[in-house]
């Protein structure tokens, strides 16, 4: 039960790695097309608008342009008509009558003509009366001419009169509905005509042409731009002329339409357009973002406007962008798919590489490696792993062999270590039936094995023979080099007072065959136990201390005299020096000197006389006990990197008796 | 079931046409195209408040070919609205008529000019060509014009403002609540304008009254003191309801194809009901003071349209 859980662990875990790999790739993949998808997309939208707007924009100026042509066409006939027969009436002497019959045959040759007048001033022809305006209009198809002027028709102040004899210029008046009540839209052309030659030409009256607009409605109705884009006619002073919406029409100026759609920009756009310029507008009409392109149709300075909805401009596109996102949507949907389909595909040999690198863990050198037959990157980590593979058994092999030599040495060191430790006095106190000394020593190697040295041993009944040395260098030759050296002491030291007599035997010897060039610092001392007498000789060894009691502690003087083994010709001198009773030899090796903290800072020569200055009334073991302790605590756990080694004799002198 | 309350609602229908037909009529005619000028009538009319007095009141408006005294005097009408100026001038002419109550107290004419004629002040117009409609309501600017002692050119127009719009003249005497209104919605500015409102010159006098013709006050002064209650009623119900007025309004004009917007009648009805305001005079509203009266005898007398002077309770007969 429990392997099944293992096992089915293991396998959820391959399929995560694989799963999350292959997702990450897809994810990276996905996201970086839907980048670029977004990005293309907006670069082609709104380049498209900007395209797309421009068109329309091309497109509204042209069909308004057109539209304005054709309006002209109607127009300006209109005024031809006029200015001709304007013409007739200036320079013809007509009689009154048959200004009646010009204006019966204007309406008659021209359809599109519903009325006209021949205005005269106030009592132009005396014989006519105040009122003179000959009119023929078009009711029902048939023609009536008659005299419109009189009382209740005053002529002299109806727009159509007043307005262009004010000015003296032609005037289209603002569009009005025929009287008839047949609700057409009529708006007349009024023309100022003059009589006359040279100085007594004069103001005489106004002609005037009713023109139906029923055409300017089919003609600006047939105007369409996009879906719902309409043109309208504006009058001089604003008036909706045309529109699709009838309640507009004379109703509303476009400023009364932007006050109640409260909207003071159309306001601003209406003012442009009676001035008779041309432009574009966007504008909120009725809550929907429109565009207006106006411009004047010259002949009668209406406006004519064509407005279509912004967003129906850019409808076709909106609708290939959206397909195009739901394609590009599916295609991402696939991409995905095939994708990860691939990705698993290719890096499933990923799961066997792993599997086998568990194997491998576990020591089964040999685990199963996929397949693969592709040169790539995954045929290099195949490559790679049966490399691994083979190196790492080879290097398991190499491994077994080397500790297995390793362990051999260690074992062999282990042993060495013994027999160097052997090889010192270790008991202490050695000399129980000697009760005028004592003393203590200790040997810490830094190694397995040391080149420090410590020995003492009696040459007889009265003398005490002690040394101490450092061997150059550390480890296995250091500690052959201090055995040979102490072997040797042993054997040239019997029956040999002379300390210097000793150690000059011991450098010959030690000098002789020495082609490794070591030596050995050496401090040999004998003392007289019965008198105090302290012979030696220091050859390059750090000086011991002497602890007086009840005087000082100092260092023996440094000799001149260089370390064993260099040169077998070197002269080693002695000296002398006589014990008080209690007083205390402290020999050391430099491991206690140069001991290290952490900060490479050495233990030193003057901590060592603080620390034995303080602790002179001790006994040699609890002294050399209380010097480690304050080299403890000096090094404070660094790794001790020289042999530490110490000895220390005390002096007790002949029990009941006097010492000189 | 369903037959009893046919024949019920059918009793009810014929009883209460019976009633309405034999309620006392009252025609009333105001002194032009239906517009928000008039909107309290219609209001009255429209919410039943003359019905609510047991009158059945028609509205015949009057136009520019027939005036609204004609009416009153060829008897089509009980009661016509009229300016104060224009009632006295028809009285001096004979027509018996006398005011039943005032309902505005204050002038809405004024001068109107573009800035780029430039006009700037009254003194400014002197020697200029100043329009004023044939039909009326030019005494007061004459007046003003003439004790100012300006010569000007008086240019008779009908009723349009394109004279004004084509610049075939420098100023023009206009409503606030009308000709102005139509000048910003032909797209002129307020700050290209220049006015010159008559009430700033002493010439505050009230304008738009109720009137009757003597005979009628005396034979049926019960219907008129109900007109006059339910027309105030109907004033006071369009001050508070200006949206739901308003619509009354265009659905008149609608029906009278009388064209219009509804940004123009607004601004219409806000300023009729702002003239109907007494303000710092001290009458009632809907009565006519002393003073304002002979405020407007005088500008007639010197301006020699009429010659006699009329007795102000001759003239005025307050019916409530």
């Amino acid at each position: 039960m429990r392997s099944t859980n293992l096992y089915s662990k293991i396998g959820t875990m391959k399929l995560n790695i694989n799963r999350s790999l292959a997702s990450r790739i897809v994810f990276y993949v996905l996201t970086f097309c839907v980048f670029l998808f977004i990005v293309s997309l907006s670069v082609f939208y709104v380049f498209s608008k900007k395209q797309i707007k421009e068109m329309t924009y091309q497109y509204a100026e042209t069909l308004t342009k057109n539209t304005v042509l054709k309006t002209e066409l109607k127009l300006s006939p209109i005024t031809k008509i006029a200015y001709n027969y304007k013409w007739i009436i200036e320079n013809s002497h007509l009689n009154t009558d048959s200004i009646f019959g010009i204006t019966r045959k204007i309406v008659e040759n021209n359809p599109e003509i519903t009325g006209c007048a021949i205005a005269f001033e106030p009592s132009f022809f005396k014989e006519k009366g105040y009122y003179f305006a000959p009119y023929t209009c078009r009711e029902n198809g048939v023609l009536k001419t008659f005299q419109l002027g009189n009382a209740e028709y005053d002529y002299f102040v109806m727009d159509w009169y007043q307005i262009p004899a004010s000015i003296r210029k032609p005037y289209w008046s603002e569009p009005y509905f025929d009287a008839s009540g047949a609700n057409a839209l009529i708006t007349t052309y009024s023309i100022p005509f003059y009589i006359g030659s040279g100085l007594e030409k004069r103001f005489a009256g106004i002609m005037t042409i009713d023109v139906a607009l029923d055409w300017l409605k089919d003609i600006v109705s047939t105007v369409k731009i996009l879906d719902s884009g309409y043109a309208s006619v504006l009058s001089k002073n604003g008036t909706f002329i045309t529109h699709p919406k009838k309640e507009l029409i004379m109703n509303q100026t476009i400023f009364s339409y932007a006050s109640e759609i409260n909207n003071p920009e159309l306001r601003v756009v209406g003012r442009e357009m009676l001035k008779g310029k041309t432009g574009f507008i966007s504008s909120t009409l009725n809550g929907v973002e429109r565009v207006l392109y106006y411009t004047p149709l010259p002949s009668s300075n209406w406006t004519l406007v064509v407005i279509f909805p912004k967003s129906e401009m850019f409808l076709p596109l909106r609708k290939i962008t959206f397909t195009l996102i739901l394609l590009v949507s599916i295609g991402l949907i696939l991409l995905t798919f095939i994708v990860s389909r691939i990705v698993a595909k290719q890096i499933s040999p990923l799961e066997v590489f792993a599997e086998s690198a568990r194997e491998v863990a576990n020591g089964n050198f040999n685990s199963k490696l996929p397949d693969i037959k592709s040169n790539d990157e995954m045929k290099n980590l195949l490559d790679s792993f049966e490399h691994m593979q083979k190196d790492l058994s080879t290097y398991i092999e190499h491994l077994k062999l080397t500790t297995s030599a390793k362990e051999k040495i260690e074992s062999e060191l282990r042993i060495a270590r013994e027999i160097q430790m052997g090889m010192i006095p270790k008991i202490f106190p050695p000399f129980p039936n000697l009760p005028e000394i004592d003393l203590f020593a200790t040997l810490q190697p830094a190694k397995e094995v040391g080149g420090d040295l410590y020995d003492f041993f009696l040459i007889d009944e009265k003398h005490l023979c002690f040394a101490i040395g450092d061997v150059s260098g550390k480890g296995v030759p250091a500690s052959l080099f201090m055995a040979v050296t102490r072997t040797l002491l042993r054997s040239l030291a019997p029956n040999q007072l002379s300390t210097a007599v000793i150690i000059n035997a011991l450098n010959k010897s030690l000098s002789a065959g020495n082609e490794s060039n070591m030596f050995v610092t050496f401090f040999l001392g004998i003392l007289d136990v019965d008198n105090g007498t302290l012979k030696y000789s220091n050859a390059g060894h750090n000086p011991p201390l002497i602890i007086h009691p009840n005087g000082p502690t100092e260092f023996f003087e440094l000799t001149k005299d260089i370390p064993l083994g260099l040169f077998d010709d070197f002269d080693y001198g002695e000296k002398e020096r006589i014990l008080l009773k209690d007083d205390k030899l402290f020999l050391y090796t430099d491991g206690v000197t140069e001991a290290e903290d952490v900060d490479e800072k050495l233990y030193s020569d003057q901590k060592l006389l603080d620390c034995v200055c303080v602790h002179t009334e001790y006994q040699p073991k609890e002294l050399i006990l209380l010097v480690a302790d304050d080299i403890a605590l000096h090094v404070k756990g660094n790794q001790q990197s020289d042999d530490l080694t110490m000895l220390s004799i005390v002096y007790y002198g002949r029990q009941n008796e006097g010492i000189n | 079931m369903k037959h009893q309350i046919a024949v019920l609602a059918l009793f009810y229908l014929l009883a209460f046409q019976c009633i309405a037909q034999d309620l006392p009529k009252i025609t009333f005619s105001p002194h032009w195209l239906p517009q928000a000028q008039f909107a309290g009538y219609y209001t009255a009319q429209k919410k039943g408040f003359y019905r609510a007095e047991g009158l059945d009141v028609k509205i015949v408006h009057s136009s520019a070919s027939v005036n609204a005294s004609e009416l009153l005097a060829n008897g089509t009408s009980d009661i016509i609205s009229s300016f104060l100026i224009s009632a006295i001038s028809a009285k001096n002419s004979g027509l018996d008529l006398v005011n039943i109550a005032q309902l505005s107290q204050n002038s809405a004419l004024l001068f109107v000019s573009k800035k780029t004629s430039n006009i700037k002040t009254l003194d400014d117009l002197n020697g200029k060509k100043i329009g004023v409609w044939k039909s009326g309501f030019y005494e007061v600017g004459r007046d003003l014009i003439r004790t100012k002692g300006y010569k000007v050119t008086w240019v008779p127009i009908l009723s349009s403002i394109n004279m004004f719009m084509v610049g075939g003249i420098d100023a023009m005497t206009v409503m606030w609540y009308n000709e102005y209104d139509q000048i910003i919605n032909s797209g002129i500015n307020k700050e290209e304008l220049t006015t010159f409102l008559f009430s700033d010159y002493g010439y505050n006098i009230p304008e738009d009254g109720l009137y009757c013709i003597n005979k009628t006050l005396a034979q049926r002064k019960g219907d008129l003191v109900k007109f006059v209650r339910a027309t105030l009623k109907g004033w006071e119900y369009a001050k508070n309801n200006r949206s739901e007025t308003l619509d009354i309004v265009l659905e008149e004009m609608k029906k009278a194809h009388v064209a219009t917007n509804k940004a123009h009648q607004s601004w219409m009805l806000d300023r009729v009901l702002d003239l109907m305001e007494p303000g710092a005079k001290k009458v009632k509203k809907g009565q006519l003071s002393e003073s304002d009266f002979n405020k407007a005898q005088n500008v007639l007398i010197d301006g020699g349209y009429i010659k006699n002077r009329i007795e102000f309770n001759a003239f005025y007969k307050p019916v409530l």
